[in-house]
């Protein structure tokens, strides 16, 4: 009796847990969905609402939404100018430092550089902004006599932003390779540079590819740090030094004050849709670069 | 761990479906123009300390913020420099005047400039100070967002409605402009005397007038306009009262450079 | 140097010395790149204590702000910070980590569990700003609230949902398989063995999960200064209520700066991003420490 009913009170709960963590579950999808198809509602009214072409979208530098000329040229290649220098500094940099600390670091180093990485990590985006702000732009202002804002200051912030991304994900695409690999490399008299870049580089390029579209993901999106130091300025870089702007400072900038259902509001959501649609796929680009790997 | 679930579960739903009766209490939000914040800042602090019960909370963003977030009922006054011709549900309520000025950083050498000449350098035709009479140095645009009453005021009165060159850089709000005016060599700016006075920036006069509270009653000086504190259908209660005291302390309105508009001798349609 | 050079572009991988000395030189660079994060580092630190030490003093870190004028402390910032972060964890623990608890030890390989983990990830994934946007659009736009803890608090629930899961996976994986078979074998169902087998084997690295998520969520600005608001009362600085503008230590950073009306900019801003980077060696050295001690006392009695 008492055996029975405890077994059917237990089986019970089991149906009760399992309903809630699959429900759990079905929230992280409908979080998803809901922003996809919110954002893609609100975003489309650009093209649906107010008759602006996706070309002229994409493809035109002539940003005067109110007039319903939304053409985000400039923050698009804005957007990917900085990523691209980020990438282009702290993706070879990242890698190299993964690569350090799966192959070369002594203990007593990974021991100081790991905790230091999870740091860098937690430094929250608005104090790397303040640092380039008051450190950065009057250092760049000084070297190349311009204005200091601009691209290569939030590159140079961006690469820092995104080295523990790169780092921790390219150490564990190294650590994740059989060690029969380096054996037999090494068996064969090759040394460990030549190991390195010959055996583990190409084994782990699978890994290193997921910590570099990661990194872009992170360059592409982020926000506060890159509006303290880019100068926001509505036109094609000049120059490596030369102020210019991304979409998602462009967003924080007009959006607080985009009035409601405006062509400005729309052209803006229509910029988030994009960052959206990019990060999405980044994201399938990193389950096919992992699907390689397996 | 299933506890925690349900009780979260429900704490989200009914967050969801009784916000209303959970937000009222007796706060007053007020956000927009950063050429106003100062004088609804300091009347904040002065109101809030004279009525201990109230709660009052203010922020910039730019006038469109403000007419827009008002508009939208996340906040009880919308600050701004502008009207709001698109929004008709909203209760303007005009509290001062404001002068604005253009600002430049010391290095550039000019002290006037002719309507002409301001809006040859706001537009790009002229790119270095010294085709305007002032150094050899390149001429840096510093302009505020679209959203920006401030902007809309240059625009409308001293640009006569030609668009500025986006080829400058843009910051948010009048603090960041003269900060970013001060640092920059050969920057060009325009803010509000309540950001200006106080920065020791060289405010250029314009057609031989200078930026004065004096020019401005007059009418002389052309760069001015009303600020607003809009609210959502007309003011009741606390936030009426705030928009009286800030409409009527000259003291506060005297500190931050505002005129009050009992002392103005002419009107915006006079401008 | 000179010598070696040409030597190196004939015979590259032929004469062992070349190979000996590229191979030291590789390392030397190695060495070089990975001491310059650390010097990078020491160099933000030394330069954020110089710049912001001077600053931190009782009257800066409990002091209510000032509207207009200099000396404005950062009390119920800071108040505000953690109130969001506690908010936050409430509504985000219990979902993210049954979500995590379903993926890892119920859901069979197949199209479900790869749709939530696509939408774990891909919410990941999405800048910041957007999930602002989203959150400023449903609660504020939508909904009617007023910009406060609660619509900033629930936006930031979605934003950690995707970390908090990945915590509780890579938490659940830690606990060899043998403990769930022998914990199944003498008759427990799934949920019974979770709930007294796994959890508890697995809570020192899911509490050190949470606490560093917690880290990132005292640092977070983007999102809030679209949902919880830009400033606070003075008549309520401490305010629990829900829908009262509820500005954060990191929003205030930033806003300080953007908006710089206060004479004292610079002060706030500098002693802010101090008290910021104290707060995140806090959360770093805090979640090895509960870490540490929750294993030390649960391992000792499950294994």
């Amino acid at each position: 009796m008492i055996a029975t009913g405890q077994a059917r009170r237990s089986h019970r709960n089991e149906a009760i847990a399992t309903w809630i963590l699959r429900s759990a579950s079905l929230f992280v999808i409908g979080a998803m969905a809901f922003l996809l198809v919110y954002l893609t509602f609100e975003g489309t009214k650009t093209f649906f609402v107010d008759g602006v072409s996706p070309f002229e979208f994409l493809f035109s530098t002539n940003y005067q939404p109110d007039m319903k000329h939304p053409g985000a040229l400039v923050f698009i290649v804005g957007s990917l100018a900085i990523t691209t220098f980020a990438i282009a500094v702290g993706g070879p940099f990242g890698i190299a430092v993964g690569v350090f600390l799966s192959e070369l670091a002594p203990k007593s180093m990974a021991g100081i550089l790991k905790p230091a990485i999870e740091v860098m990590v937690g430094v929250p985006s608005v104090v790397y902004g303040w640092i380039g702000l008051s450190l950065l732009v009057p250092l760049m202002r000084q070297i190349t006599g311009g204005v200091g804002f601009g691209l290569a200051s939030s590159g140079i912030v961006l690469a820092i932003m995104i080295l523990p991304t790169v780092i921790s994900l390219s150490e564990d695409a190294f650590r994740s390779l059989p060690g029969t690999l380096k054996e037999a490399s090494m068996a064969v008299g090759a040394t460990r540079w030549q190991t390195i870049v010959q055996v583990l580089l190409p084994a782990a390029s699978s890994g290193l590819t997921v910590a570099v579209i990661l990194g872009v993901a992170r360059a592409i999106g982020e926000t506060l740090a890159v509006q303290l130091v880019i100068g926001n300025a509505t036109i094609l870089p000049a120059g490596l030094f030369a102020p210019t702007a991304a979409l998602t400072t462009e967003i924080i900038t007009d959006m607080p004050g985009a009035a409601n259902n405006s062509p400005l509001e729309h052209a803006l959501f229509s910029m988030a849709l994009l960052l959206l649609l990019i990060a999405m796929v980044l994201i399938v680009f990193v389950r096919f670069a992992l699907r390689k790997r397996n | 761990m299933t506890k925690n679930a349900a009780f979260a579960a429900i704490v989200l739903g009914l967050s969801l479906v009784a916000p209303t009766a959970v937000f009222a209490d007796s706060s007053i939000t007020a956000a927009g123009s950063t050429a106003l914040l100062p004088l609804v800042k300091d009347a904040a602090t002065a109101y809030q300390t004279a009525h201990p019960d109230v709660k009052i909370s203010v922020s910039g963003g730019g006038s469109g913020t403000g007419i827009n977030q008002v508009a939208a009922k996340a906040i009880d006054i919308g600050n701004s420099d502008i009207q709001a011709p698109t929004h008709p549900e909203l209760k303007d309520n005009k509290v001062a005047v404001i002068g604005f000025s253009v600002i430049v950083h010391p290095g550039v050498g000019v002290k006037n400039l002719t309507k002409k000449q301001i809006q040859d350098v706001f537009t790009g035709k002229v790119t270095n100070w010294k085709e305007v009479g002032g150094a050899d140095q390149k001429i840096v645009i510093v302009n505020r967002p679209r959203s920006s009453g401030t902007r809309a005021v240059f625009v409308s009165t001293l640009m006569a409605k030609q668009a500025p060159s986006e080829s400058g850089l843009t910051e948010d709000a009048t603090g960041t402009v003269i900060t970013t005016v001060k640092t920059t060599p050969g920057a060009v700016s325009y803010a509000a005397f309540s950001g200006t006075k106080a920065s020791g920036l060289p405010e250029l006069s314009v057609d031989g007038i200078a930026a004065t509270d004096e020019n401005v009653t007059t009418g002389k000086y052309p760069f001015w306009s009303y600020e607003h504190m809009f609210t959502n259908g007309p003011p009741t209660g606390d936030v009426s009262r705030f928009i009286a005291f800030v409409q009527s302390n000259s003291a506060l309105a005297k500190k931050n450079f505002f005129i009050l508009i009992r002392d103005m001798k002419v009107t915006e349609t006079d401008r | 140097m000179t010598t070696t050079a040409p030597t190196a572009k004939i015979a590259s991988s032929t004469s062992v010395k070349v190979r000996r000395f590229q191979d030291r030189l590789a390392t030397a660079i190695l060495w070089g790149m990975a001491s310059s994060i650390i010097v990078m580092l020491s160099i933000f630190v030394i330069y954020l204590v110089w710049i912001g030490a001077r600053y931190i003093t009782p009257d800066f870190l409990f002091g209510l702000p000032k509207e207009t004028e200099p000396g404005g402390g950062i009390g119920p910032e800071i108040f505000n910070s953690f109130y969001i972060l506690i908010l936050t964890m409430f509504f985000t623990i219990p979902i993210a980590v049954s979500a995590g608890i379903y993926l890892q030890e119920y859901a069979k390989p197949g199209r479900f569990r790869d749709i939530v983990q696509f939408s774990a990830e891909a919410l990941a994934t999405v800048p910041s700003i957007v999930m602002g946007l989203f959150g400023l659009l449903i609660f504020i736009y939508t909904l009617h609230w007023r910009f406060g803890a609660l619509a900033g608090a629930l936006t930031m629930t979605v934003v950690n949902l995707p970390s908090l899961m990945r915590v509780t996976q890579e938490a659940l994986n830690t606990v060899p398989n043998s403990l769930r078979e022998a914990s199944m074998g003498i008759g427990a169902t799934r949920w019974q063995t979770i709930l007294q087998t796994v959890l508890p084997s697995s809570i020192a690295p899911l509490t050190t999960g949470v606490v560093l998520v917690a880290g990132r969520i005292f640092g977070e600005t983007a999102v809030l200064i679209f949902t919880a608001g830009l400033s606070v009362s003075i008549n309520a600085p401490y305010d629990f209520s829900p829908g009262h503008t509820a500005e954060t230590l990191a929003v205030h950073t930033w806003y300080t700066h953007s908006e710089s009306i206060v004479p004292d900019v610079d002060r706030i801003g500098n002693g802010s991003a101090l008290v910021l980077l104290i707060m995140v060696f806090v959360f770093n050295v805090g979640a090895r420490l509960v870490g540490r001690a929750l294993s030390k006392r649960f391992t000792g009695k499950v294994a």
